[in-house]
């Protein structure tokens, strides 16, 4: 099921899309059939409007972190997709016939692993791929993926066709 | 009656079906009739008090219900509805990898 081919051309877009976002993280969903991507969608990242609302989701440390910021601040190190624009996904993938097949968000200036936010918040969804998109090293972006579930990561080998 | 699309994470207790039906007449007896059916969804979408999950957005058509009622939102046949789970993280602030 993980036997995931992303395209070229999708993960240069998804690169491209962190690269615009930076310093703010970026995020978005993939999806397609059968194990390989058709289509990406970004997602606006609207962490900096979610207040209260992240204590379901996130760590208490990054909470208290997310407190000591500005609203815009808050989004160099955190992400929320916009559930407009993920309603809007799913929709479309219904028509494509496709299905959700990963997520991704980028890393601006740390390593493509998953952080302890990443672990608590992705495991809601244990049965996509999760790809972060390191920007550590400019010129020479990292995209790792990952499944998260329970507690536990385990990175996951994907092909670029 | 209405239909009810499930997300991914949700499909386990689902059987895998991605839209479901139940009869209800709002949001929250949706929920109850969902439940009834497919235990444990209603704790994966409510909290303890059994209020609607801050990361868990449900749309009635093409609406969140934030905006409309809530769980008190009505419900008529041929309603559908979406559930949406948010997607949330994000990189340690200072130590780079954690």
């Amino acid at each position: 099921m993980f036997n995931l081919i992303v395209p070229r051309q999708t993960l240069d877009e998804m690169i491209a899309h962190a690269r615009a976002a930076a310093p703010h993280e970026c995020c978005g969903l993939l999806a397609g059939k059968d194990g390989l991507v058709t289509r990406h969608y970004p997602i606006k990242n609207i962490v900096a409007s979610q207040g209260a609302g992240v204590a379901e989701l996130f760590d208490t440390a990054k909470i208290a972190t997310l407190d000591k910021l500005s609203p815009e601040e808050r989004a160099d190190i955190a992400f929320w997709m916009d559930a407009r624009d993920m309603f809007a996904a799913q929709k479309d993938m219904r028509v494509q016939g496709t299905a959700m097949l990963a997520s991704y968000h980028s890393h601006p200036v740390s390593p493509a692993r998953p952080s302890p936010t990443d672990v608590k918040a992705l495991a809601f969804y244990p049965d996509i791929a999760h790809f972060i998109l390191s920007l550590e090293n400019g010129a020479h972006p990292v995209v790792n993926a990952f499944l998260i579930a329970d507690g536990a990561v385990t990175p996951i080998s994907y092909t670029i066709a | 009656m209405v239909k009810i699309r499930i997300p991914t994470p949700l499909r386990p207790l689902t059987g895998g079906k991605s839209e479901v039906e139940a009869m209800a007449s709002d949001i929250q007896s949706m929920i109850e009739s969902l439940n009834g059916q497919f235990p444990g969804l209603k704790d994966r979408v409510c909290d303890d008090k059994g209020e609607i999950r801050r990361f868990v957005n449900i749309y009635l058509n093409e609406e969140d219900i934030r905006f409309l009622k809530g769980k008190d939102t009505p419900l008529k046949d041929g309603d559908e509805i979406s559930i949406v789970p948010a997607i949330a993280g994000g990189a340690h602030p200072s130590q780079g990898d954690a």
